[in-house]
């Protein structure tokens, strides 16, 4: 299979891989697999509690290639932005940016579930609830 | 792709005209070759789709058939006989090599009952918690990380005895825990083989949960195999 630019660029040159301090109270940790593959992606944020915006994110993949672009590509895109808007992040969108076919979605869907999973730690951790889904202010 | 065809409706034979089963490579009345039959991989050895496969009767009737259809018997064929014989090939070899394989021969099946499986199954039911098994998900990830620093040691040129002990230790776990899901899922079979429509749904389902578990290890297990072997 063809890997597009993109895809390639993040394979050899992924952005922040690591980790961060799982014992802190500003860090929230993702652990996430993919049943479809066996793939398995750790994500992690550091949130500053004043202002909740998430100040470093590090990501740690064993899986396809297509799973380490769209992890590497969802550290940099949350860094910097607040955790709500973070949450508003969804695979299609790398999808789109990564240009990957089909059999690929679902690397992309893991990166989502990472983001999702770092940010649901990280709130346990702090006590902040969970938002509620939009339905519920739409009835 | 999977295609399902409905196999119960009879086809009329191209030669003969006498209707049969649409799911058969030769016209059970004249033995003139059919085109390619549209129905599931078990109906290419006549059998209704099951789990546990007797592999010696599979085997036979795969020789058996592919000596039927060698080209040198289609040497003075009409062109359409010809063409059918390279296609039927074809099917029969894929429905060979996916029944033969128990694995392949169960996701295969799960699929047919329209479980959504594989790569090219996008995530949507990862909400489901029965299909994430969280307490693998630590140990594959600690143990991918064990294996990445042995590949970088190696790389260095050094053998850490300490790690590759380890890494023996948690091969052999994770070789038992790969053989007890394999037990599961023969356990599944039967329930599946022989049971009413409401056993079959569970079964399907446990079975679903079973091969999602098995790919994390059965990955760990190549990977750990490999790094140990190099
Ligand atoms: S193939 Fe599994 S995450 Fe990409
Ligand atoms: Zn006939």
């Amino acid at each position: 299979m063809a890997y597009s630019d993109k895809v390639i660029d993040h394979y050899n040159n992924p952005r922040n891989v690591g980790q961060l301090d799982k014992g802190s109270a500003e860090v929230g940790t993702g652990l996430v697999g993919a049943p479809e593959c066996g793939d398995v992606m750790r994500l992690q944020i550091r949130v500053n509690p004043e202002t909740q915006v998430i100040e470093e994110a590090k990501f740690k993949t064993f899986g396809c290639g297509s799973a380490i672009a769209s992890s590497s590509l969802a550290t940099e895109w949350i860094k910097g932005r607040t955790v709500e808007d973070a949450l508003a992040i969804k695979n299609t969108d790398i999808v789109k940016e990564l240009s990957l076919p089909p059999v690929k979605i679902h690397c992309s869907v893991l990166a989502e579930d990472a983001i999702r999973a770092a940010i649901g730690d990280w709130k346990k951790k702090n006590g902040v609830a969970e938002a509620e889904p939009a339905a519920v202010t739409a009835q | 792709m999977l295609k399902v065809l409905d196999s119960a409706v009879p086809v009329a034979c191209w030669s003969c005209s006498v209707a049969h089963n649409e799911s058969i490579l030769f016209c059970p009345h004249c033995s003139k070759i059919q085109p390619p039959p549209g129905g599931d991989y078990f109906s290419v050895f006549g059998l209704a789709p099951r789990l546990d496969l007797d592999l010696g009767m599979l085997e036979h009737e795969f020789h058996r058939l592919s000596r039927k259809l060698h080209p040198d018997r289609f040497a003075r064929a009409l062109p359409n006989e010809k063409d059918w014989s390279l296609a039927d090939t074809a099917l029969l070899n894929d429905a060979y090599r996916t029944l033969r394989d128990p694995i392949r021969r169960t996701g295969y099946l799960l699929k047919l009952q329209g479980a959504e499986m594989g790569e090219e199954h996008s995530g949507k039911d990862r909400k489901d918690p029965s299909r994430v098994p969280a307490d693998l998900l630590e140990e594959v990830f600690e143990l991918n990380m064990q294996l990445e620093e042995m590949r970088m040691a190696r790389k260095m040129g050094q053998t850490d005895p300490d790690l590759q002990a380890d890494l023996t230790a948690a091969k052999k776990k994770f070789d038992g825990l790969l053989d007890a899901v394999d037990q599961d899922l023969r356990g599944q079979w039967k329930v599946w083989d022989e049971g009413d429509e409401a056993a079959r749904q569970s079964a399907q389902k446990t079975m679903v949960a079973l091969l999602d578990r098995r790919r994390y290890l059965s990955n760990l297990v190549r990977d750990v195999t490999e790094t140990l072997g190099a």
